[in-house]
């Protein structure tokens, strides 16, 4: 893809969308990593669930009953380093745990459109590296998974489109989650408050020793 | 945190209703003349500290300060598209709030509003059933009002005047000043007096270029004044001056107290004189009468959370519930004497509701501060205000009263500018190059008073307690639009007059009640047909009945509300001790 090759996404999308329906037809996920993982988003848990059985309570929750699989989480991370990198400055999203953040939001979310929005999202971004790159997000380069996710913010005004949407979902939350950090907070932005200030700081004036 | 059982069996001097800015001032104004005060607020008394966690950082946080799964506050798409009772809709929330309580920190101060419905045109209405109220989180902008606000009729020939000038209250915005302290800048605008100010807060340089840019239209940014004690209050042991620590943009409220709020600033030194009394989760149903003097007996309320009624005795009684909350009661207390309700003889409680519209807005970047390094901004208790400009000297031609700015600016704990487009490298590196250059403003303008926007008693709908439900009857109408228009257009042209570069216009108006400075639901006058209460917030038709909240005003200004409703009550209760004291109510 070039700048001069604009990417006509409602046309494109027919293509990959067949594609994603083939694979899906075989009940075949283009996850190349873990293969013997349950569905994304029918994780034992999401089943356990539906059925109606408690949920497990405190600590537990935590580490037995994760709404991704570790393929999804995978591919999360990799969604969300693509949005907020590391670079020379501070770390990226990986760096701050944001599929962390993400995965505890969606799990413990009461809004089923939300869990739907990233559950058919991840399939979605899969879909879409396989048709332009030929390969799973997650084995892309990162030039590659930038050219996915530029299809997506070029057409960032289409949000009747799902995978539009899960675009702005997924940048909502990775911009949450990070800026929400330590990373995020003290490297990146070097934010200057939250502690004991002596005198307030204007125009032209050094930041003042804090006590 | 126990109090002592309330003795609900003694008649006391005085029965307040509420514990917010209002019934906190009248509290503490009552006690320290040596009056035996009892003061009731519907909600909990909350261990605020622990609710406020002003020095938490987001990653500490189980949700990053963001509320818990399960509950959903109100977005302005949802004011729109949805009429009142918000509940159905939300079945998935176990909690729903107003717009107000979106973060950990003030979801427990405003109240669910599924317990407390009301009815009618679309409104957000935010409410804080809690001891202290709205206070606990209020945004702290202390203005004054001039004789251009109180005398306004005489201007532009609009509405009515107060019954009251500024040399009637001033010398009460002095008291409150001293009392609860205020930081700013003496600009000795003649339409936005002074008050004693501590010491003020400093300009960042988006300001300064801000201020510098429109000094040649002859307009007036000024420091945020902020009700905020930023050198400490000798008299007062509950609340610490500002050490200006940051986060102070975050939704929530002060927890050193700084801030001024009514259980620190007022109530807590009330109870130390050992006059008053408070009982907390007592929701008034009813102010009582005595049907031989048509007097004011006392007040009819209900346990919260055993469900139990009471009723208390007092010589006097005070409402201070806010606006629609204290019409609200006084057109619930109907009796053979007072079939519309206490109080309402004119036909007035409930109407010439008024407020502030909000919603046109203005942001940019000083883009010589792109790149510079990470300034403290959000350390201030508040960022600027530009003051009103419209009918002051020259009558503009498409409407009459004004409006203010309230504008904020520089980097904050959560970074503004990630709404932007894009992704990746240059995304990322955009917005921690531009935090501290962004600076942003919106308009606060007078919603004239008009008797056909109102509330009254829906016949259906019930809270969660049984009390009939408030219905809205409000719109904003043709002068508040063709000034929302006016701001967008100002708000540009001065961004530009300062060379800042505009990123964004906006003239969307917010939904009725975004400002939360709902006013005038029981106005004072001097004419009983035309007014609810009189100079000293003392109704025309029951002398022992006193209604000291915003609900008096009689028109909105475009200044924020709260000093004045302080200052007006202190004078009130004043009147008050004075002819309890003397046997005249």
């Amino acid at each position: 893809m070039s700048a001069k090759d604009p990417i006509d996404l409602k046309q494109d999308r027919r293509q990959w969308l067949k594609t994603s329906a083939t694979v899906l037809g075989a009940a075949v996920l283009p996850l190349s990593r873990v293969s013997t993982d349950a569905l994304p988003g029918e994780s034992q848990s999401a089943q356990a669930s539906s059925a109606g059985a408690p949920q497990a309570a405190g600590g537990e929750a935590k580490s037995g009953a994760r709404f991704f699989t570790p393929a999804q989480h995978t591919l999360i991370e990799e969604l969300s380093e693509t949005i907020i990198p590391a670079d020379s400055h501070s770390g990226g999203a990986k760096a701050a745990k944001v599929a962390d953040f993400i995965e505890q939001t969606v799990r413990e979310s009461t809004d089923d459109q939300q869990k739907t929005t990233w559950r058919e999202g991840l399939r979605l971004m899969e879909s879409m590296s396989q048709h332009y790159n030929g390969k799973s997000f997650v084995d892309a380069s990162a030039e590659e998974k930038i050219a996915v996710l530029k299809v997506l913010s070029d057409n960032e005004q289409m949000t009747e489109l799902p995978e539009v949407q899960f675009f702005h979902e997924l940048k909502r939350l990775t911009v949450r989650g990070y800026y929400t950090s330590k990373i995020g907070i003290h490297d990146e932005l070097e934010y200057k408050g939250n502690r004991v200030l002596m005198e307030y700081v204007g125009c032209g004036d050094p930041t003042p020793p804090t006590t | 945190m126990a109090e002592p059982e309330a003795d609900l069996s003694k008649k006391y001097d005085a029965v307040i209703i509420g514990s917010g800015a209002a019934g906190g001032m009248a509290a503490h104004v009552l006690t320290t003349h040596g009056l035996q005060v009892l003061l009731l607020e519907a909600g909990k008394k909350l261990n605020i500290e622990q609710e406020l966690r002003s020095m938490e950082w987001p990653y500490d946080n189980a949700n990053r300060g963001g509320l818990p799964p399960g509950s959903h506050s109100l977005n302005h798409n949802e004011y729109t598209i949805r009429r009142p009772p918000y509940g159905p809709g939300f079945e998935k929330s176990k909690n729903l709030y107003s717009y107000i309580g979106n973060s950990d920190y003030a979801k427990n101060i405003v109240v669910n509003e599924r317990d407390n419905p009301y009815t009618g045109t679309n409104y957000a209405w935010v409410r804080a059933r809690c001891l202290g109220g709205k206070t606990n989180i209020w945004g702290r902008l202390a203005l004054r009002l001039s004789d251009y606000d109180f005398k306004a009729k005489d201007r532009d020939g609009y509405g009515e005047n107060w019954p009251i000038s500024y040399s009637d209250i001033a010398p009460y915005y002095d008291k409150v000043d001293l009392y609860l302290g205020i930081t700013g800048v003496k600009e000795n605008l003649p339409y936005l007096p002074d008050s004693i100010f501590q010491r003020p807060t400093k300009l960042n340089c988006a300001e300064v270029t801000l201020k510098q840019g429109i000094q040649k239209m002859g307009r007036v940014l000024t420091q945020y004044r902020a009700g905020v004690t930023t050198d400490g209050l000798k008299h007062n042991k509950y609340r610490s001056r500002c050490y200006g620590r940051g986060a102070c943009s975050r939704k929530g409220g002060c927890d050193i107290h700084a801030a001024f709020d009514s259980p620190t600033g007022l109530i807590y030194p009330a109870m130390d004189t050992g006059n008053l009394t408070l009982r907390t989760n007592s929701v008034a149903r009813e102010i009582t009468v005595d049907p031989e003097t048509g007097k004011a007996s006392g007040v009819h309320f209900t346990d919260s959370q055993t469900m139990k009624d009471y009723t208390v005795r007092g010589k006097a009684v005070i409402v201070a519930a806010s606006t629609l909350e204290s019409a609200r009661l006084l057109l619930l207390s109907k009796s053979r004497l007072y079939p519309n309700g206490l109080a309402n003889s004119s036909g007035h409680v409930g109407h010439n509701f008024c407020e502030h519209i909000m919603g046109p807005y203005v942001a940019g970047q000083a883009t010589d501060l792109v790149g510079k390094p990470p300034t403290l901004d959000d350390g201030r208790p508040g960022s600027f205000y530009l003051t009103r400009f419209r009918n002051l000297a020259e009558k503009h031609p498409k409407f009459i009263r004004g409006y203010g700015f309230e504008g904020g600016s520089g980097s904050s704990m959560f970074p503004p500018g990630t709404d932007s487009s894009g992704f990746g490298a240059s995304f990322k590196e955009e917005i921690r190059k531009n935090q501290g250059s962004y600076i942003a403003m919106g308009a606060f303008g007078e919603v004239l008073s008009r008797y056909e926007n109102f509330v009254d008693l829906d016949p259906l709908v019930k809270d969660k307690w049984g009390i009939p439900s408030l219905r809205f009857h409000y719109k904003f109408g043709d002068n508040e639009h063709r000034m929302a228009e006016d701001m967008k257009e100002t708000a540009q042209e001065m961004f530009e007059a300062a060379g800042l570069k505009i990123i964004f216009v906006s003239d969307r108006v917010l939904t009725e009640g975004w400002s939360i400075h709902e006013l005038g639901t029981a106005r004072m006058g001097n004419d009983p047909k035309t007014s609810v209460l009189n100079q000293f917030q003392q109704s025309h038709d029951v002398k022992n009945l006193f209604v000291v909240d915003g609900s008096a005003f009689v028109n909105a200004s475009c200044q924020n509300p709260t000093w004045t409703i302080m200052a007006l009550c202190w004078r009130s209760c004043d009147y008050l001790a004075d002819q309890l004291a003397k046997n005249e109510l």
